[in-house]
């Protein structure tokens, strides 16, 4: 690493620029994409680029070397990009909420991916605690009158209560059992929210408030240099900054005692065991902080959408997510963030096929499956240079 | 006997032989090729649509024939057309994923149980509403407790039938030999010449087949069926094979028995049961993992080094 030449840091510039503006202009190409052929046309533009990347394995390690060494640049150029990307869309609302709902997608992927991903314990109840999350800040804001920041800490906190009384019961199942243990609990979690008065039933929650920041509304518009961005920007920049904290902790865990346990009782339990990792322990502490960011997640979507209800949180809500971390490919930050988007943002953009949009999203996902069976981006081999 | 609790009875069993043959799907596709095949509520209810088209396709060629004679071999086209799904999907896309790691195939069949419902609504006329189905019996058996709609009779008949069936083939039978040695050991079994292709094969077709039985019986003791209702159909069968212990399938019929008690008491003897139902089916699968956290005939794998 250390006889890298002026000229190789110049192309590892020239790579990190090149990938992540280009991505940054597919993705504003696709949420603007009028037509069907358009959205077609990119998607296969985008499977010819992963099958490239499948089939020369030394292009894929020359990109992501090339990302590893000039990651200040990365950082910045991405966080740019993020900043200015809802002012390039020509004030289109509908592709603005898009992206909001992809970016709480993605937080609640990542909150997935320190399970499913870092210590492979399946969990299907990730839309669950999303939805306590969201009733929980929707009663305190209807009720009580609790402003939006309290509640998105009091939710978070609830939801990782019941993470914790998840956690416990799956302490001892394993695999496909712990599979159904989880998938059990969001189940009656749905089928409850779908019961009690208190939550409205089946009608859910309306008139949600929206929330305030030094004396801005979120329902105004953000007004820059004479441009304005509708509404929405504010719940943009607010997931945007939610999907950072999700990145960042993704990164302090992967590289902690905490992460490495994961990885390790992922690859063998009984060896972690056997080194001496309290196994239930760690194993309680993802179920928990899954439903952290996920409690999170909730409680903007509540917020920015001000009515929920059962529906948003059921079973196949969960099974989306899971599909997210898995397509996109496990323990990759990156990878489970395109899955997100791209999950999200498909059905949307086949409307055009109207009613056989769902059908084409489950042709999609298997295909994908089949092109690259360890994910988009698939996880990496710890990196121990640092 | 009290005329409710007989009633009550009935209902139980009658629920418990349908879901049994759901989850022995699970059980045995389990079993063999250690995959949860996510789909296979959804694979089992692609039989009753199969059914109503062929019931139509035949009542027109056979014209003059009875009824009965028609919805019956309308049925057997049926569950032959499942068994040859659950290969072909094997094939097509469960295969794929034999040596990846085991949440590929979850999530694959998964997206797979969404195809298989979308096209249902797509390819069958009228497909996103609930259809009629006829029912397979009419009419009531009189005992001294009461009366017992034949249906229930003849579902649990064929289910226990199919069943014993289903234990003879695997445990009297060359086939259900090769298939009990590939689920045991599948490297071992290879060095007694049983190549596994032909047994997964087999093993597809036995357990969409006896799902399209499943399948049948629950439309037409419903009355309905829509495209949809193999979520849950695929989701009680899967509780039910994994409460008894995955692979085991005796543990997949007790626990159908199980969740069909706990739903028919719910509904029976709750006030608003029938909105709580799941609930509590879902809060007994918890607490019976809580406690038997390999299922309740499952056994503790313990792992040597």
């Amino acid at each position: 690493m250390q006889t890298s030449s002026g000229s190789d840091r110049l192309i590892d510039r020239a790579i990190v620029i090149t990938v992540t503006v280009g991505g940054a202009a597919l993705l504003r190409h696709f949420l603007l994409a009028e037509s069907w052929i358009t959205v077609l046309v990119l998607l296969a533009v985008f499977a010819v680029l992963l099958v490239t990347v499948q089939k020369r394995p030394v292009l894929e390690e020359r990109l992501v070397s090339g990302f590893r060494r000039s990651r200040a640049l990365a950082i910045a150029v991405g966080l740019v990009i993020v900043g200015i990307f809802p002012w390039l869309l020509n004030g289109d609302s509908y592709a603005l909420h898009l992206l909001i709902i992809a970016n709480l997608y993605a937080v609640l992927a990542l909150a997935l991916n320190f399970q499913l991903g870092s210590a492979n314990i399946p969990n299907f109840a990730t839309g669950a605690s999303y939805g306590i999350g969201a009733y929980a800040s929707a009663l305190l804001a209807i009720h009580f009158g609790v402003s939006f920041w309290v509640c998105l800490l009091v939710a978070a906190i609830v939801a990782t209560t019941f993470g914790f009384l998840l956690g416990l019961p799956s302490m001892r199942t394993r695999d496909s059992y712990q599979a159904l243990v989880t998938i059990a609990f969001g189940i009656v979690v749905h089928q409850l929210l779908m019961n009690f008065e208190w939550t409205g039933g089946a009608n859910g929650l309306v008139g949600i408030p929206s929330p305030v920041l030094f004396g801005h509304s979120f329902n105004d518009p953000i007004t820059l240099f004479g441009y304005s961005l509708p509404g929405q920007g504010n719940y943009y920049y607010l997931s945007s900054a939610l999907v950072g904290l999700a990145i960042v902790s993704a990164q302090r865990l992967h590289s902690s005692r905490v992460g490495l346990a994961w990885n390790a009782l992922r690859d063998d339990e009984l060896a972690a065991r056997a080194s001496g990792i309290n196994v239930t322990w760690f194993k309680v502490q993802a179920f928990a902080v899954d439903a952290f960011l996920a409690g999170f997640a909730g409680t903007v979507y509540a917020f920015y959408v001000s009515f929920i209800s059962p529906d948003n949180f059921t079973f196949l809500v969960s099974v989306t997510i899971m599909t997210m971390v898995i397509a996109g490919g496990m323990d990759n930050v990156l990878g489970v963030i395109v899955g997100a988007f791209l999950l999200t943002m498909l059905p949307e953009k086949l409307r055009a096929f109207s009613d056989y949009r769902i059908l084409f999203y489950g042709l999609v996902v298997i295909g994908f499956l089949i092109i690259r069976p360890r994910g988009i981006f698939p996880q990496r081999v710890r990196n121990h240079e640092h | 006997m009290n005329d409710m609790l007989f009633q009550q009875i009935i209902n139980w069993l009658t629920l418990g032989c349908i879901y049994s043959l759901l989850a022995l799907g699970f059980s045995l596709l389990f079993g063999v090729l250690q995959v949860i095949h996510f789909s296979h509520g959804d694979v089992a209810m692609v039989a009753p649509f199969v059914a109503l088209a062929a019931v139509q396709a035949l009542a027109t060629t056979l014209l003059g024939s009875s009824a009965w004679v028609v919805l019956g071999l309308a049925c057997l086209i049926a569950i032959a057309v499942v068994g040859g799904l659950g290969v072909a999907l094997d094939r097509l896309v469960i295969g794929r994923f034999r040596d990846a790691p085991a949440m590929m195939p979850l999530v694959a069949t998964v997206a797979l149980g969404i195809v298989i419902r979308e096209l249902i609504r797509h390819l069958y006329p009228e497909g996103s509403n609930p259809h009629a189905f006829p029912a397979i019996a009419q009419g009531a058996l009189a005992t001294p407790f009461g009366a017992v709609p034949l249906i229930s009779v003849v579902s649990v008949l064929v289910s226990v039938g199919l069943v014993a069936t289903l234990l003879y083939v695997l445990h009297r039978t060359p086939m259900g030999m090769r298939i009990r040695a590939v689920s045991q050991d599948r490297e071992t079994a290879r060095l007694f010449a049983i190549a596994p292709g032909p047994v997964f094969r087999n093993t597809f077709f036995i357990a969409s087949a006896v799902g399209a039985v499943g399948g049948i019986f629950l439309a037409s003791y419903a009355g309905v069926v829509r495209f949809d209702f193999g979520v849950q159909a695929g989701l009680i069968g899967f509780s039910a094979a994994v409460v008894g212990g995955l692979g085991c399938l005796g543990g997949a019929i007790v626990g159908s028995l199980l969740i069909a008690a706990i739903e028919t008491i719910v509904q029976g003897y709750v006030p608003n049961g029938t909105s709580y139902r799941l609930v509590f089916v879902f809060a007994l699968v918890i607490v019976v993992l809580i406690f038997r956290p390999a299922g309740l005939f499952g056994v503790q794998k313990v792992e040597k080094v």
